[in-house]
């Protein structure tokens, strides 16, 4: 190919390397604290979900998170983007507010979150417009070689709050997962057993802790191949 | 007591508004034919009479974001943003001077851009287009738009200056041009100076 060795060259300058840069991620304490409470409300995530989020300033507001989300919020499993199309707003919102405030630690989004890129009221907006989005059937799936423990595992572990079809629970705040891409359940399913992923409900860390690698692969799979649901 | 939503609460919609003051898309009112004889006499000579600049390194103004350009012509007043070459000219314009300038440029035809590393091209457009998420670096197209039109919120960038869109990048990376969109300055920070580069030249193609 004419053009290799340009992508060669860009590929020793862009080997990964950590993101120092000099805005510093807030910090909040989670799971690692002893007085840890899940999803405690406070006056600026309880405001955020009073709001009545409005879907057309939401699709003007989302611009800034196109460029890792993409058009139709369908992520990208190739960079372990999420897809956040059909996702529950207090779901998004939560998710939203905890990386703005360096409750779940993520350096590659947080400067797109954060107050001067993204103005609190817009939150709710861009919550209403991704729900309002039809989940895309062209999701990554897994490797497919442990379905059937897949499915034991998630029967087991996983209905009661993720319910039958994936569907989550917009009042408890537990996200769908049918049809997420497998490459992010996967990862994210590994942060929370081993207590990466900070704003964790400690009720998965638990189910979680008798899990192996495999086992999370094998339900993380299962997960990404449950259909699509649209509310 | 009871919690309201959190962008009708006063104290917080007052912060809100000095916040989106830099994301705030109002429609720019004003006279473009009016600007005529300011872009003759004061802007011609970098930006060009129809805001395709002549002289490498000056942006090019036709076809960008009215918003955008009057945005920008608000922050070079307030010396938010500086430049050397605009400090003589910006001192005088009136605000209806620069709303008719920004309605003037955005509707001029802009001409295709100059790409002087057609090499650096497809790696460009490979960037553009993916960002590279070792880094951490969003693709372009998700502010900037895949033609890169741009929108109210974010500039248009197809067919720019190479040598002006790197100086830019540059700007942000050094926080010099530190009053613009954060996610801008963030995203500099992470591009590597060939990365940055062969942006620079995909943006050139762009028609």
């Amino acid at each position: 190919m004419k053009f290799a060795s340009i992508f060669i060259a860009l590929g020793v300058f862009v080997a990964p390397h950590a993101i120092a840069e000099s805005t510093a991620l807030p910090h909040a304490s989670g799971i690692e604290s002893k007085n840890y409470v899940w999803n405690k409300q406070d006056q600026e995530l309880e405001g955020l979900l009073k709001c009545a989020g409005d879907k057309e300033r939401g699709q003007v507001a989302y611009e800034v998170c196109r460029g890792c989300h993409k058009n139709h919020a369908e992520g990208r499993p190739d960079a372990g983007y999420p897809q956040l199309a059909g996702q529950h707003v207090s779901v998004l919102i939560k998710q939203m507010a905890d990386v703005r405030r360096g409750l779940r630690d993520n350096p590659r989004m947080h400067p797109f979150i954060e107050a001067t890129a993204v103005p609190l009221a817009e939150i709710p907006d861009m919550a209403a417009y991704l729900h309002s989005l039809r989940v895309p059937t062209s999701n990554r799936k897994g490797p497919g070689g442990n379905l059937v423990r897949g499915k034991i595992l998630y029967d087991k572990d996983c209905v009661s709050c993720h319910g039958d079809a994936g569907e989550g629970d917009a009042a408890e705040f537990y996200p769908k997962v049918a049809s997420q891409h497998y490459p992010y359940l996967y990862r994210e399913s590994l942060d929370i057993r081993d207590l990466m992923r900070r704003n964790a409900n400690p009720k998965m860390v638990r189910v979680l802790k008798g899990y192996s690698d495999e086992d999370i692969e094998a339900v993380s799979d299962y997960m990404s191949r449950l259909p699509p649901v649209n509310d | 007591m009871t919690v309201k939503c959190i962008a009708s609460m006063a104290a917080l919609a007052l912060l809100m508004s000095v916040i989106t003051s830099a994301v705030a898309a109002e429609k720019v009112q004003g006279d473009p034919a009016k600007a005529e004889s300011i872009v003759a006499s004061a802007c011609a000579s970098c930006h060009g009479l129809d805001g395709n600049s002549p002289v490498p390194g000056f942006p090019k103004l036709a076809g960008q974001s009215p918003v955008y350009l009057l945005r920008e012509l608000k922050e070079f007043k307030l010396e938010h943003r500086k430049s050397e070459a605009m400090t003589p000219f910006i001192a005088n314009l009136s605000e209806e001077d620069q709303a008719n300038l920004a309605l003037y440029f955005a509707a001029q035809k802009p001409t295709p851009g100059v790409v002087t590393k057609p090499e650096l091209v497809a790696a460009g457009k490979k960037i553009y287009l993916e960002g590279n998420s070792d880094s951490g670096v969003p693709s372009c197209d998700g502010c900037h738009s895949e033609s890169g039109a741009g929108s109210d919120r974010f500039p248009r960038v197809a067919g720019q200056d190479v040598e002006y869109t790197l100086a830019q990048i540059k700007l942000y990376a050094q926080h010099v041009r530190k009053y613009g969109i954060k996610a801008m300055r963030i995203v500099a920070e992470r591009l590597t100076d060939l990365e940055a580069e062969a942006v620079a030249q995909y943006l050139a193609s762009l028609k």
